[in-house]
């Protein structure tokens, strides 16, 4: 009898693992990798694209004989994210789920409209997509963009994506936007967000110029994915208003504390010999911003910047590491140069897009013992375009990589 | 079977105060908050418990001085069998109106989270029947399963803060009182009663082994859970910015969410879920408890244990009126607690009084 009972009770156990209402089974999952949106000749409509990953492709667990592609992609039309989701499963039969979309492509035409930010607003409410999602801003239909991109060494799109941001990243020429910072920016209310910016259409400039003052787009470059991550896209107030180069948007992290800190590569110009550039990976230390506030007078900001060099490659093989002296012209050249692209970044801001997208509206919060009289301070229009900005740039140390001295290459062409 | 009648001590106390006070910190408190104190949240629990700890020292004074009753017969003592009723019942109405409501609230939370398919009815029968049965075992057994969980909360709780860290920025607290001074003061004093289990564990004062257990624990218990709270709170302020924390129900879920650990672990919330889920668990068990100890007392019912079913369901049937979870948490539960606030910042130095006056009779 008391078997009976145990069995009778371990078989209503059953019962209770195999669930009821939110039961998930991951063979009926579809995830979705990227959503990419676009705008349509209709307001507030708008075209989602998902891209929805096949989980079996790249894993070792399964045969490798599946035929089926790495991923499929749909596009329908919808209002927000979630009905969207909702129609996309009128064709594909397994349930579509958010969470785990990583990229959110929107096109520039979308971006620069007004209808954005209705569309950005119902991503919180929708549960399963998650916050930490990044956004990027395509400079073609953000459909075309997911259609173009066919990484071949990569084939899982999901790592694709991930990798790419995280390469472009590494090299600072673009910037870390995941949706939650747009949402902290946005409604803050007081400084530009800065989004990475990328196209799959090539159009070259024909100069090769400084080596990234491109746009997503603009690099030349043969063979391999056309896919390119290059520069960023600036809003202001929830709507794009213009889009930067890889090397603004490089000195946008420099100066921005809040970005995660990192190392990021640049060139710079041979102060010996200025047909040469220098490359070197420059350390930044978390930047310092000072800003003396005073009320319905001219505020100044002081930045300061420190940066460490590892200088690894001198094509002019102008002897910097032995001589003391032009290391020291070296070290003014660069400080000189960084100086020089920061203020003439900083002046852009202030007076094309009266706001900066370096977060500093933070600096000045502890200025203020309530935030209404912040708001009325009023960071963005008052303070802001009118503030007087010094930038101090130092290098703090210089490396030379692994050689000691560099060949002499006159005696090799003797 | 009685070998130590009280075995409970000290540390069960901690544990139990951590839990049911500390655990403020993850639930939909700070959205209470947020609506008018923005990013100085972190200062209203402080003002919160401020203005508690006068009535809280004056009630332990009392206890200590009349050394053998518990919450509900020091009343009775003190301002006799009438007025101690009318006392008594108005304490354990607003302990259950403040259950009823944060019940709610919890079990929202875990639908809508977790379970977004199933009826939220059946997710609270479900809640509430384990809160029932476990809390049936006694104080003993919540005592000893409150201590013997706490490793898995304290790590969840410690985990969270060292992630969520990453991703804070420390400017974000300023400008440092938020919607102002006097609003965070404001703010702090009428919704001090959302930790106003401070005052009604003393219930609970004679079920130590010593009534000394309890005093220790229940100040180490409240600093470690003002500490917990504060912290948990600024931290929200720092990841999330002051126009977004108005908006967000959920700070602790959704703080965890947004960060991210490297490339493989992208999605990370829901090893948090699970030390919230049990804390979550303990927690209504300790209040549901608490609450029919109240009743119970109040009508010398001395098994309670029985009244955990009908005070539990109705307490569920009551948290289901409001029609939503907004509704419930920035209406109803405001507004309660306003209420409710003036009677526990005064019910103390009314016992004083009484305390006082019958002292001086005496001599």
């Amino acid at each position: 009898m008391r078997q009976f009972i145990l069995i009778l009770s371990l078989l209503q156990l059953a019962m209770i693992l195999s669930g009821c209402y939110d039961r998930k089974e991951l063979e009926e999952q579809a995830y979705v990798i990227t959503i990419a949106v676009d705008k349509t000749d209709r307001d507030n409509i708008f075209r989602f694209t998902f891209e929805i990953a096949n989980p079996e492709v790249g894993s070792s667990a399964t045969t490798p004989s599946t035929n089926e592609p790495a991923q499929e992609m749909i596009s329908v039309l919808g209002t927000d994210f979630l009905s969207a989701t909702s129609t996309a499963n009128s064709s594909v039969a397994k349930e579509i789920t958010l969470e785990q979309v990583r990229v959110v492509i929107v096109s520039e035409k979308l971006a620069r409209s007004k209808e954005f930010i209705h569309l950005m607003q119902s991503a919180p409410s929708t549960v399963d997509l998650k916050l930490n999602a990044q956004l990027v801003i395509s400079k073609e239909k953000a459909e075309e963009f997911v259609r173009h991109n066919s990484p071949n060494l990569e084939s899982r799109p999901h790592k694709y994506f991930q990798y790419m941001l995280d390469r472009a990243r590494e090299t600072g020429v673009i910037p870390d936007a995941p949706l939650v910072r747009f949402f902290q920016i946005t409604e803050g209310d007081a400084d530009l967000f800065v989004a990475p910016y990328a196209s799959t259409v090539k159009k070259p400039k024909d100069s090769y110029g400084d080596e990234d003052s491109y746009k997503a787009g603009e690099i030349d470059f043969h063979g391999g994915n056309v896919t390119q991550f290059m520069g960023s896209a600036v809003f202001k107030e929830g709507q794009m208003i213009d889009s930067l180069t890889g090397e603004e948007t490089r000195y946008i992290h420099m100066m921005d504390p809040t970005f995660p800190q990192q190392v990021i590569l640049s060139t710079f110009v041979d102060p010996l010999e200025p047909e040469y550039n220098i490359a070197a990976r420059v350390q930044l230390d978390k930047v310092k911003v000072k800003i003396d506030y005073k009320k319905n007078q001219t505020s100044t900001i002081d930045v300061y910047i420190t940066t460490h060099l590892n200088i690894f490659a001198i094509p002019s093989t102008e002897d910097y590491m032995k001589s003391q002296k032009k290391r020291k012209i070296l070290y003014d050249s660069i400080q000189k140069e960084i100086l020089k692209n920061g203020e003439k970044l900083v002046k852009k801001t202030q007076e094309e897009y009266k706001a900066e997208p370096f977060y500093w509206s933070l600096h000045i919060r502890k200025k203020f013992l309530s935030i209404k009289d912040y708001e009325q301070a009023d960071w963005s229009n008052k303070i802001y375009p009118n503030a007087h900005v010094r930038l101090h740039v130092k290098v703090a140390s210089l490396e030379f990589g692994k050689t000691l001295r560099q060949s002499d290459i006159g005696r090799v062409r003797d | 079977m009685e070998l130590t009648k009280k075995p409970l001590r000290t540390r069960e106390m901690v544990a139990i105060v951590f839990m049911i006070v500390g655990l403020k910190g993850g639930d939909t408190t700070p959205a209470l908050f947020a609506e008018h104190a923005q990013n100085a949240i972190w200062l209203g629990p402080i003002v919160s418990f401020l203005v508690l700890l006068a009535p809280f020292l004056v009630l332990m004074y009392l206890l200590k001085k009349y050394k053998r009753f518990n919450l509900i017969e020091l009343t009775f003592h003190l301002i006799g069998n009438k007025a101690g009723t009318i006392l008594g019942l108005l304490l354990f109405a607003s302990g259950f109106v403040a259950l009823s409501t944060d019940m709610r609230n919890v079990v929202e939370e875990i639908n809508y989270l977790y379970f977004p398919n199933s009826p939220t009815i059946a997710i609270y029968i479900i809640f509430i029947s384990i809160c029932i049965l476990i809390a049936n075992k006694g104080w003993e057994t919540i005592g000893s399963l409150t201590w013997a969980l706490l490793p898995v909360i304290v790590l969840t709780i410690l985990a969270v803060l060292i992630v969520d860290m990453r991703d804070a920025v420390g400017y974000r607290i300023f400008p440092i009182f938020g919607g102002g001074a006097d609003v965070v003061l404001k703010e702090g004093i009428s919704k001090s009663s959302a930790f106003l289990e401070f005052l009604l564990l003393p219930i609970a004062y004679q079920a130590f082994h010593q009534p000394k257990n309890f005093r220790l624990g229940i100040y180490t218990g409240g600093i470690l859970s003002c500490i917990l709270i504060v912290s948990f709170y600024a931290l929200y302020t720092m990841m999330f910015d002051y126009n977004t924390i108005n908006n967000i129900a959920f700070l602790y879920q959704e703080s965890t969410e947004i960060v991210t650990l490297g490339h493989f672990f992208t999605n990370i919330s829901t090893f948090f879920m699970i030390g919230w889920l049990f804390s979550s668990f303990l927690r209504f068990i300790i209040y549901l408890y608490i609450i029919c100890w109240i009743f119970g007392a109040i009508f010398e019912i001395k098994r309670f244990e029985g009244l955990l079913l009908p005070i539990g369901f109705i307490s569920m049937m009551l948290s289901l009126i409001p029609p939503s979870f907004a509704v419930n948490e920035l209406i109803v539960r405001e507004t309660s607690l306003q209420i409710i606030t003036p009677l526990f910042l005064i019910f103390p130095f009314l016992l004083w009084g009484a305390a006082f006056w019958k002292d001086r009779k005496k001599t």
